[in-house]
């Protein structure tokens, strides 16, 4: 929990957030969240669509002030002293919006004269290298590739060389290689700034974060490494099995194992439920599969993804319903690059 | 200040690049070439040049020109998204407002000194009234920035610019026959001639068509139409706002 905000801890948290809400009307977006970044790490704002993630961030970059709570990022106000936060933060929207009939170049000077960068020519060239654009500056942005707009968008966050970085889902919609590309630039970036990011790929956390806030409905519904999360959500989940026997038999063998409540073949092995969450069978999974004499290829939890994890964490909260008592549906980690 | 500049700038050059802005140069031009035409034929050199014509002309096609020089200002903005952009930048609603409205003003200043050079040949056959036609000029200089702002309310309001340039055409048209409707009031002769004339002045024609527009400046023209843009500019800021946090 966090505690009262002190002008000397200025440098203790970068960004510092506390019972935000934010309302529409009747519809409450956020329900109070607290949280808090440091310097030279990244934050991954996890979470489904409507969670309230983009609602954070635009709350945190000062485009619009929160219904109740506050935020102080870089040691000021988001509501009272914006334009202090403004000139501090760099923000990737959603959706990257840009002047499409602008060449890059031209768009990052015009955002750049807005903000009074210093030496502002080499500044923009700067970022363009940074952000490996330099190539295509005179290119319009309309001619661009959606992976160049995207980095077209963070050289933008980038020019006023901002204390704290926070990017709305900067990977979606891009190509497997950009997306590589995109979050090795994150990492790199997640040194030297307080990085905030936000998306709804599991996978993409664990390579990049430092730290995972879970987001659901406008609650924070866990938070703390992505290790020790992927831990905990894994734990009495269901596990692949591979053996060098048929799938059938290596299922009907399985069924026998005890804390097994059921053992079927899949497409690339057998799918194995525990009884409950306080058991992991891998142990005896692997004992019964060696002691038949087959050999054990393969032995590894079943990838776990979002949309799962929100049913399961959500249901919890509803019903108070274990992990385990909720089936959950055989997506493997093709959902991480988002094709 | 330093952000004013950078909006003006930029939206400035999109005025000289756009297509529809040279279109709206050249139907304008084309238009009042031919009227001029007409104009100066009939008049046949018999009566003192009247300088007053071509900007009189424009203060009523502005009904048309205004909204389609602002209706794409904020409505794009929002379309596209770039307004949060923007507004995550250390710039005021205001700075961004006034930047975009004196692109539209710049813009439609140089539409109008254009048209000087009708000025000049009328001098050249004849002599027109140097202090009506600088009253003239003047008011249908005042009276565009106060059109450029009201119609630029629209384009805050919705995000669709042909629903923007058509409510701020229906915008005009009403001030415009403000005039027309205090006549009808007074001819009903319900109500003392106060309420007709409150009507009138609410105007546009009022304070250009019998006075700037004759070479008399009187300061509460000059007023009127300057509280039209500084009105109108303001609610476009409070609209913009509230947009921002609605969102």
């Amino acid at each position: 929990m966090v505690g009262a905000f002190d002008w000397t801890e200025r440098e203790r948290f970068m960004i510092e957030v506390e019972h935000l809400t934010k309302r529409y009307g009747e519809f409450t977006a956020l329900k109070g969240i607290s949280f808090t970044a440091n310097p030279g790490q990244v934050t991954g704002f996890l979470g489904p669509n409507g969670a309230g993630k983009t609602t954070t961030m635009r709350i945190l970059t000062g485009f619009t002030p929160p219904s109740s709570g506050r935020a102080v990022v870089a040691g000021y106000d988001v509501f009272n002293q914006s334009m202090d936060v403004r000139k501090r933060v760099g923000y990737l929207p959603e959706n990257v919006p840009l002047y499409r009939d602008m060449t890059a170049r031209g768009f990052l000077h015009y955002m750049g004269e807005i903000r009074g960068v210093k030496n502002l020519r080499q500044k923009v060239d700067d970022v363009l290298a940074r952000v490996a654009l330099l190539d295509r500056a005179e290119s319009r942005i309309r001619t661009l590739s959606k992976g160049m707009r995207q980095r077209v968008g963070l050289a933008q966050a980038l020019l006023h060389d901002p204390e704290v970085l926070i990017l709305d889902e900067p990977t979606i919609g891009l190509d497997p290689l950009q997306v590589l590309e995109l979050r090795a630039l994150v990492r790199e970036l997640g040194r030297d700034h307080t990085l905030l990011f936000s998306t709804h790929i599991l996978s993409e956390v664990e390579q990049v974060c430092d730290r995972v806030i879970i987001i659901d409905q406008g609650r924070i519904v866990a938070s703390g490494s992505p290790f020790e999360l992927r831990a905990e959500l894994e734990r009495g989940g269901r596990v692949l099995v591979r053996a060098d026997a048929p799938a059938d038999a290596v299922a009907a063998l399985l069924g026998t194992v005890p804390g097994v409540a059921l053992a079927e073949a899949a497409n690339d092995g057998v799918v194995v439920t525990p009884v409950s969450a306080e058991v992991d069978p891998r142990p005896e999974l692997a004992r019964a599969v060696v002691q038949q004499g087959w050999r054990l290829i393969e032995l590894r939890p079943v990838a776990v993804n979002l949309e799962e994890i929100f049913l399961e964490l959500t249901r919890q909260e509803q019903a108070d319903m274990s992990i385990a008592d909720v089936a959950m549906v055989d997506v493997a980690e093709t959902e991480t690059t988002e094709l | 200040m330093r952000a004013v500049w950078a909006v003006f700038k930029r939206e400035v050059s999109l005025y000289f690049r756009s297509p529809i802005a040279y279109a709206i140069a050249f139907a304008l031009l084309v238009f009042l070439g031919f009227l001029f035409n007409g104009f100066v034929t009939q008049s046949n050199g018999q009566f003192p040049a009247d300088a007053t014509a071509i900007p009189g002309l424009i203060t009523f096609l502005l009904f048309l020109i205004a909204p389609l020089l602002t209706m794409r200002l904020l409505a794009e903005e929002t379309r596209e998204g770039t307004l949060e952009l923007l507004m995550t930048l250390p710039m005021s609603e205001g700075a961004f407002i006034i930047g975009k409205f004196l692109a539209a003003w710049f813009y439609y200043t140089v539409l109008l000194l254009l048209t000087v050079v009708y000025y000049f040949i009328l001098q050249w056959i004849g002599v027109p009234d140097q202090g009506t036609a600088f009253g003239a000029y003047l008011g249908a200089w005042l009276y565009g920035g106060a059109v450029l702002a009201l119609t630029m309310i629209w384009s805050a309001v919705t995000e669709d610019q042909v629903v923007a340039a058509f409510l701020g055409a229906a915008t005009v048209l009403v001030l415009y026959i403000a005039e027309n409707a205090a006549q009808a009031i007074a001819s009903l002769q319900l109500t003392s001639d106060a309420m007709a004339n409150f009507v009138r002045e609410l105007g546009l024609q009022a304070h250009f068509g019998a006075t700037l527009a004759q070479g008399i400046i009187r300061a509460e023209d000059i007023l009127y139409f300057l509280f039209l843009i500084v009105a109108a500019l303001f609610i476009t800021t409070r609209i913009v706002e509230t947009r921002r946090w609605r969102a």
